[in-house]
C-alpha cells in the first residue's frame, strides 16, 4: 500500500469512531455542549471542524508511521468498514430512545 | 424561495454524488487502461459533490433549520427530528470523510488492476452509496415531519 492510502485509511477508521464518541460526550455533558456552541456558534459546526481536522492530522501522523508495511488493502478496508459500523451503531443506538418504538424498550 | 433552493441544491448534490459513486463502482469493477482516467475523475467528482453537499446542507441546517425543527417537534412526528435528523447530521461526517478519502484511495493505491487494491475502492464506494441512501431517506422523513407538523392535529 501507499503510505498515504494506509495512513489516511487508518485515520478514516479512527475518526469515524471518534465522531461517535464526540457525539455521546457532547450530548451527555452540558458544559461540553455549551463550549462547542460558544466556539463556533453551533455545536454541529464545531463538531464538524474537530472531525475534519482530526482526519487530516491523524492522516499525516499515521502516514509517517510506515503503516503501509504492516497493512494491505484488504486489512485496511476491514478496519474502515468496522469503523463505519461502530460509528453507525453508536450514533443510531444513542438516539434510539427518541424513536416512538424506543419508548417501550427499557434502557 | 432562496431557502428551498438551498435545500434542493443540497439534495441534488447528494443524489448526483451517490450516482457518481455507483458509476465509479461499476467502472472499478471493469477497470482497464481505457477507463483509468475516468475513474480518477469520478473519484474527485464524488469527493467534490459530497463536500459541497456538506457545506450547502450545513449552511441551511445552521441558519434555517431551527424553524422547521420547532414545527416538527410540535407535530405528530417529533421523532423525524429527534431521531432521523440527529442521526443524519452526525452520520454525515462519516460519509464526508469517506468521500474525501475516496480520491486518496484511487490516486495513491495503485495499480487498480490488482484485485486487492480494487477491493478498497469498491468498499469505499459501497459505503458511500449505503450511507447516501440513508441520508436521502432520512431527509424525506424529515421533510414529511415538517408537512405533518404544519397540518397540525
Amino acid at each position: 500500500m501507499d503510505k498515504y492510502a494506509a495512513g489516511f485509511g487508518m485515520s478514516l477508521a479512527v475518526t469515524c469512531v471518534l465522531n461517535a464518541i464526540i457525539l455521546v460526550i457532547k450530548e451527555k455533558n452540558d458544559a461540553v455542549m455549551g463550549a462547542m456552541k460558544a466556539a463556533m456558534g453551533h455545536h454541529w459546526t464545531t463538531h464538524g471542524v474537530i472531525v475534519i481536522v482530526c482526519f487530516f492530522v491523524l492522516g499525516f501522523i499515521f502516514s509517517a508511521t510506515r503503516l503501509e508495511t504492516k497493512f494491505d488493502s484488504h486489512r485496511m478496508l476491514k478496519y474502515i468498514i468496522w469503523g463505519v459500523i461502530i460509528s453507525g451503531l453508536i450514533t443510531a443506538g444513542f438516539f434510539m430512545p427518541n424513536l416512538k418504538l424506543g419508548g417501550v424498550i427499557k434502557y | 424561495m432562496f431557502i428551498q433552493g438551498v435545500m434542493m441544491v443540497h439534495v441534488a448534490l447528494g443524489v448526483i454524488g451517490i450516482m457518481f459513486a455507483v458509476a465509479l463502482f461499476v467502472d472499478v469493477l471493469n477497470v482497464n487502461e481505457g477507463n483509468i482516467e475516468r475513474i480518477k475523475k469520478l473519484s474527485l467528482a464524488v469527493a467534490v459533490l459530497i463536500v459541497l453537499a456538506y457545506i450547502i446542507g450545513g449552511y441551511w441546517y445552521v441558519v434555517y433549520y431551527g424553524h422547521d425543527r420547532d414545527i416538527i417537534k410540535a407535530g405528530q412526528w417529533p421523532w423525524a427530528h429527534n431521531y432521523f435528523m440527529e442521526v443524519k447530521e452526525h452520520l454525515f461526517f462519516v460519509m464526508l470523510l469517506l468521500g474525501i478519502y475516496l480520491p486518496i484511495a484511487v490516486y495513491r493505491n495503485t495499480p487498480l488492476m490488482e484485485k486487492e487494491k480494487r477491493c478498497l475502492v469498491l468498499g469505499i464506494c459501497a459505503l458511500i452509496v449505503v450511507l447516501g441512501f440513508f441520508m436521502e431517506g432520512a431527509g424525506g422523513i424529515i421533510g414529511k415531519g415538517v408537512t405533518i407538523g404544519l397540518m397540525g392535529g
